[in-house]
């Protein structure tokens, strides 16, 4: 496996902060200490059908 | 002062007619404020919480070795705090949301105060340690110790809660659980019936903390006996009596009553009593001792004497207390019993009635959850005690004993929990074995949730084919929705609350009983045998419980009534005077139904213009009205001294009215607030229901549960495993009182479509209906299903974990292109069916011990979707459940419009299925250019009678036109809750349109005008969650069962289609033969074996000599290659080893 270009961050689900995790490391926002986070949205360009 | 110094005085308002009646339907939101639509619930949980865990806790308050009775534990106190979980050595608060999303139990800890004495100490001082854990409750949403409680609207959305959810239910591990209601024959209550012999029976289910108990008396051939699971046998009545001391014939018959009739039914009980030579109260009791059954003797050690008294101490009727073994209260109640029985047989309309809802009591969240409390609360003491004297054993103790370290959290944590989540309630200790207590809160829709919160599951099992408990019960009127049940085998078991209803909670009962005697109830001590039944007085029973006589009832019941409506005791407490049975009935017991009700006197409301008034300035709650005597509530038995009247004004039409309803105006006590509010929530969204079919109700109310909408406000940030949402979710147009109490008119369930009712082309048959393209284009019956994907990062015992990696991308065609660098799918991506989610690997060794390369294989967690949908990820949370492991859920977005094969509904239980979506250009239209968004076939009317139906679509129409909303409450046209038919058509006339809601339409196809007008207009539709893209499938090859080899069976395994009995049955009768060989056995599972024609059994084909052998007879011979199904040599194999030897004979074919 090649190393990590860059880490991925989270956001956190009640203050919004940006939270980076490496593989092993608690669930937790480093700002606000709440216990959920979320993906972000992908960067890449999605084309929805809107039927 | 006359007209003219009042301001507001016009014209209009003095020519305007006197309002006869005040309007008091401005009761009802305000009821629904202070009480909720789920109060009941919350109510007993909140007792349970405040009262009976303290009750409970002083039952079992001490715990004392059994070695050393100075090594002992007091608990002083007993409380709940608030929702909270210890993570990483600290307390943090829960919210309801963060244990939804994150998989955890909204639970508070149960705290104690203790006062406990060490072992090997020099001074015996008893320690004191204050908030001692014991064990996590789970918390009921919104109950006094939910954070939710007496938060604003802002304050819930911040906890991200919706300010329309009731609450009342519970979040364990995740899953929102309901208890629901449990219905139940009263307890402490005589009961007179019939058993299955034909027999009468008269029984008291006793129900005290320490003991329950089942009594029955029955009569069998003229003689009366008792009935205890502790006797063996049936013991004569009159043995009873002796053995309770009461030795004169004389005193038995004059308890019963003097009445010669009851004389000569008691007879021959006394006859054979004297038969057995037993006169005495020893006799009587050295009787019982031999009749007393093994179970009982084997606790006591096999001595039997004294074990008869004992039993009628403490089992017999355990409800009566007993007082330093004076029987005579007991006794006393027998003869009651023994009166009502006769009663019964002299009179045949004196037997209770067990589907009467008076004898019926609801067993609510509190009450079940305090039943396994106390159950657990025995265990862990017990469990900690038996540990304590286990350890004071060991002759060698480092450290002295210490009850602290005994008493594990885990026993009561556990307990709760587990039961909550699987809904089995086994107490042991009370022989309770239930299931089903529980259940999932169903979020399908608003309503669907609302409805398991009012739900009340039966007592029966389903199967028992009587119709009495099926059957609607006039009792049940005001208090249990006379529409809302389902259909099919809990048809009538399963019932609802109503609007109004509410269900008591115990109410303390010393104050009560001290107020009886002192309003001159004279007590049972002091009375004669001959004294109990003097004509003229009335028993006086509180609870069950015969307290004593009162020489005028009514001035009894009206003082106590006086008392409960100026406050000064519980506004629940019942009292009800039954003329026939000479008795009066307190009851202050939990579980009781009972409604408000209006007082009036002599019919004349007691609620003024200027009380409504103060309620509309806000001045005055419903609580204000409780405590003024404006309002009061009746329970079903109370209810029976009252005489309601549905409307004031009813009151004062011309006498010739009157003498017809032979009601006269005077006698009237009471007044119902709204007649709408029988119905419960789900029936209350029906517009106009009194104007249906019945059972179309019925239906409606099982279909609105299933109907999409909104769920509430937070329904995107919520995390259910399967949520369907409506994309443009609309209010009905016509509305009723009662959704817009609920909020259905907030959170929708549908939307106002444009009817046209005729027929067209013929894909509308059957209840299907004609959809337009362009409208589903527009967003008609567009909807979203929301699914939830968990993967975990799996730990496992040997220290390795799962691995979560990066994947090269690069691979042109792979399923990994939607993952992001940290190998999870990102929001917003297009998913398709097979893409890989999470790109996991597992460790090969998850046993032993490994060094530090962990050899991994591939375990991608993959999509599953209907092929050839496009679905999106909408959001990727990720979090630690319980085991600190990490969950990553996904929840993924799938938008759908309408397809031919969907269900939609209206509001009547009008049911159909989307039969073909055709282009607006061929849609049929009106003069105006109004084209109907679909089409439903007029058959649908005749046979099933939904008028309200026809009224709704009138109503929309006119509420269109002029931009107002219409009403449709049920039984609403009196008070106006309802617009009338006749109005809507003014409405109609005034904006151009037929009155009779009938337009000239255009044919789309043709361009001519059709040959009849068309009733056209808004109608509410709900879509239903049955979809077509759920459940179609079809299969050619596929996978097979491994054991028998035929083809998998369901929709989810892909399974095939089953050619079942019905259909061979056909097969057979056409004479298809290869046919049948061929669905059977060629598409199933053909398998090729070789049959011995020796001995007929299955040989087998060496592959290697390649020949043929039977290994019964030990050579090749005789083989025959043949095809057979593989189930059918299976079967063989299978009776092979059941020592049954099948064998093939063959013949030429």
């Amino acid at each position: 496996m090649d190393p990590q270009p860059e880490p991925v961050s989270y956001i956190c689900g009640d203050c919004g902060a940006e939270n980076t995790l490496k593989p092993g490391d608690v669930i937790q926002c480093r700002e606000c200490g709440y216990r959920i986070l979320y993906k972000k949205r992908t960067r890449r360009i999605v084309q929805y059908e809107a039927r | 002062m006359g007209a003219e110094d009042d301001p507001s005085a016009s014209l209009k308002t003095l020519a305007a007619p006197v309002k006869s009646a005040v309007d008091k339907f401005q009761l009802l939101p305000a009821f629904l404020k202070v009480r909720g639509l789920v109060k009941q619930h919350i109510d007993s949980f909140n007792y349970f919480i405040n009262h009976d865990i303290k009750k409970i806790m002083k039952a079992n308050d001490r715990l004392v070795c059994r070695y050393d009775p100075d090594l002992c534990l007091r608990y002083t106190n007993i409380y709940v705090e608030e929702p909270s979980v210890d993570m990483d050595f600290s307390v943090e608060k829960l919210t309801p949301h963060l244990c939804r999303l994150s998989d955890r139990t909204y639970a508070a800890p149960i705290k104690v105060d203790i006062e406990y004495t060490k072992g090997n100490q020099a001074n015996k001082k008893p320690e004191i340690k204050r908030g001692l854990v014991i064990g996590r409750l789970p918390i009921m949403l919104r109950s006094c110790r939910c954070v939710l409680s007496g938060k604003d609207e802002a304050e819930l959305a911040k906890l991200g809660e919706c300010p329309l959810d009731p609450g009342g239910y519970f979040i364990v591990k995740g899953t929102e659980k309901v208890i629901l209601i449990q219905e139940q024959l009263s307890k402490n209550r005589i009961i007179i019936d019939t058993d299955s012999k034909g027999r009468v029976t008269a029984s008291v289910t006793s129900s005290t903390h320490e003991t329950k108990s089942k009594t029955v008396f029955f009569i069998d051939k003229d003689k009366i006996y008792l009935q205890l699971n502790q006797f063996i046998k049936p013991i004569p009545i009159m043995v009873i009596m002796r053995a309770m001391g009461m030795e004169s014939d004389q005193e038995i018959v004059q308890m019963v009553g003097r009445d010669p009739r009851y004389g000569t039914l008691l007879l021959p009980s006394l006859q054979e009593c004297a038969s057995e030579r037993i006169y005495t109260q020893q006799q009587a009791l050295e009787y019982l001792d031999g009749k007393v059954g093994s179970a009982n003797s084997a606790r006591s050690g096999n001595r039997k004497e004294g074990l008869a008294r004992a039993i009628l101490l403490d089992v017999f009727l355990a409800n009566v207390p007993v007082n330093q073994g004076n029987f005579r209260p007991k006794c006393i109640y027998a003869s009651v019993m023994l009166r009502r029985m006769m009663d019964a047989i002299l009179n045949a309309d004196t037997f209770d009635d067990k589907d009467y809802v008076g004898n019926k009591r609801l067993e609510l969240s509190g009450q079940l959850i305090s039943l396994l409390f106390e159950d657990l609360f025995k265990s862990m003491n017990s469990f900690a005690l038996e540990l304590l004297n286990r350890a004071y054993e060991h002759a060698s103790r480092s450290s002295p004993l210490d009850f602290v370290h005994y008493i594990k959290q885990d026993y009561i944590t556990n307990g709760l929990e587990k039961s909550i989540a699987t809904g089995n309630w086994d107490v042991k200790r009370f022989k309770m074995h239930r299931k089903g207590v529980s259940q999932v809160l169903s979020r399908l829709s608003f309503i669907g949730a609302l409805g398991s919160m009012t739900r009340i599951s039966p007592q029966f099992e389903k199967t028992r084919k009587v119709s009495g408990p099926r059957a609607l019960q006039p009792s049940q009127w005001g208090m249990l929705c006379p529409c809302d049940t389902p259909e099919g085998e809990a048809c009538g078991l399963t019932k609802n609350l109503a609007l109004m209803t509410h269900v008591t909670t115990d109410e303390e009962e010393g104050p009560l009983i001290s107020l009886c005697h002192s309003l001159g109830v004279q007590d049972l001590a002091l009375l004669s045998a001959e004294e109990l039944h003097a004509p003229g007085s009335f028993l006086v029973i509180f609870n069950g419980l015969i307290l004593g006589k009162h020489r005028q009832p009514q001035r009894f019941a009206n003082a106590m009534r006086k008392l409960r409506r100026s406050g000064k005791i519980g506004e629940f407490v019942s009292i009800f005077v039954n003329e026939k049975q000479h008795c009066v009935y307190v009851a202050s017991d939990g579980g009781r139904v009972c409604r408000p009700l209006v007082i009036a006197d002599k019919g004349i409301s007691r609620i003024k213009e200027h009380h409504m008034k103060e309620l509309r300035d806000g001045v005055r709650s419903f609580d204000d009205f409780l405590r003024d005597g404006l309002v009061e509530y009746l329970d079903v038995n109370e209810e029976n001294n009252a005489l309601i009247a549905l409307y004031e004004y009813e009151n004062d039409k011309d006498d010739s009215e009157k003498e017809k309803d032979d009601v006269k105006r005077s006698s009237i006590t009471h007044i119902e607030i709204e007649p709408f509010t029988i119905l419960g929530v789900c029936a209350g969204l029906i517009p106009y229901p009194h104007h249906n079919q019945s059972p179309r109700n019925t239906y409606q109310c099982a279909m609105g549960k299933q109907a999409m909408g909104n769920i509430g406000y937070n329904q995107l940030s919520r995390a259910d495993t399967l949520l369907y949402l409506l994309v443009y979710p609309q209010r009905p147009l016509l509305t009723t009182k009662t959704i817009e109490l609920v909020g259905y008119d907030k959170l929708g369930g549908g939307q106002n479509a444009t009817v046209a009712v005729m027929s067209y082309s013929g894909y509308d048959i059957e209840d299907a209906i004609v959809m337009n393209k362009s409208s589903l284009d527009r967003g008609f019956g567009r909807c979203i299903a929301m699914k939830k994907y968990t993967v975990v990062k799996e730990t496992y015992s040997n220290g390795t974990s799962d691995a979560i990696v990066r994947s090269n991308k690069e691979k042109v065609g792979s399923n990994m292109q939607i993952l992001d660098d940290d190998g999870i799918a990102a929001p917003g991506e297009i998913v398709r069916n097979h893409d890989v989610l999470v790109n996991k690997f597992t460790p090969r060794n998850t046993r032993d011990r490994v060094s530090r390369d962990i050899d991994y294989k591939e375990a991608p967690s993959k999509y599953k979707g209907p092929e050839g949908e496009t679905t999106v990820i909408d959001r990727v949370i990720l979090s630690s459940d319980t085991n600190d492991k990490l969950s990553i859920k996904f929840i993924v977005r799938h938008t759908r419009r309408p397809e031919v094969g969907d269900k939609f509904s209206s509001r009547h239980g009008q049911k159909g299925v989307c039969g073909t979506i055709v282009q607006q250009e061929d849609f049929p239209f009106s003069e105006r250019g109004i084209c109907p968004d679909l089409i439903m076939n007029p058959h649908g009317f005749p046979s099933r009678m939904t008028i309200g139906k026809m009224i709704e679509l009138l109503g929309g129409k006119a509420g269109v036109s002029c931009g107002r909303f219409h009403y449709g409450s049920a039984f609403g046209e009196p008070s106006g809750h309802a617009d009338k038919v006749e109005d809507i058509s003014y409405t109609l006339v005034k904006h151009g349109f037929s009155y009779s809601g009938k337009d000239f339409i255009y044919s789309g196809i043709t361009g001519y005008p059709l040959q009849a007008y068309i009733f056209m207009g808004p109608i509410y539709y709900q879509k239903l969650k049955h979809m077509v893209l759920d459940k179609m499938h079809a299969r050619a090859k596929g996978p097979r069962v491994m054991l028998t080899r035929q083809p998998t069976e369901g929709r989810s395994r892909d399974g095939g289609l089953r050619l079942g009995e019905m259909e061979r049955d056909c097969l057979i009768a056409y004479g298809a033969s290869m046919m049948i060989f061929e669905r059977l056995m060629l598409s199933s599972d053909p398998y090729q074996v070789q049959v011995c024609r020796q001995c007929g059994l299955l040989g087998y084909y060496n592959h290697k000599l390649k020949a043929a052998f039977c290994s019964m007879c030990k050579n090749g011979d005789n083989i025959s290659t043949m095809k057979l199904p593989y189930a059918c040599k299976l079967l063989f194999q299978e009776l092979q080893s059941m020592n049954v030897v099948p064998r093939l004979k063959l013949t030429e074919a």
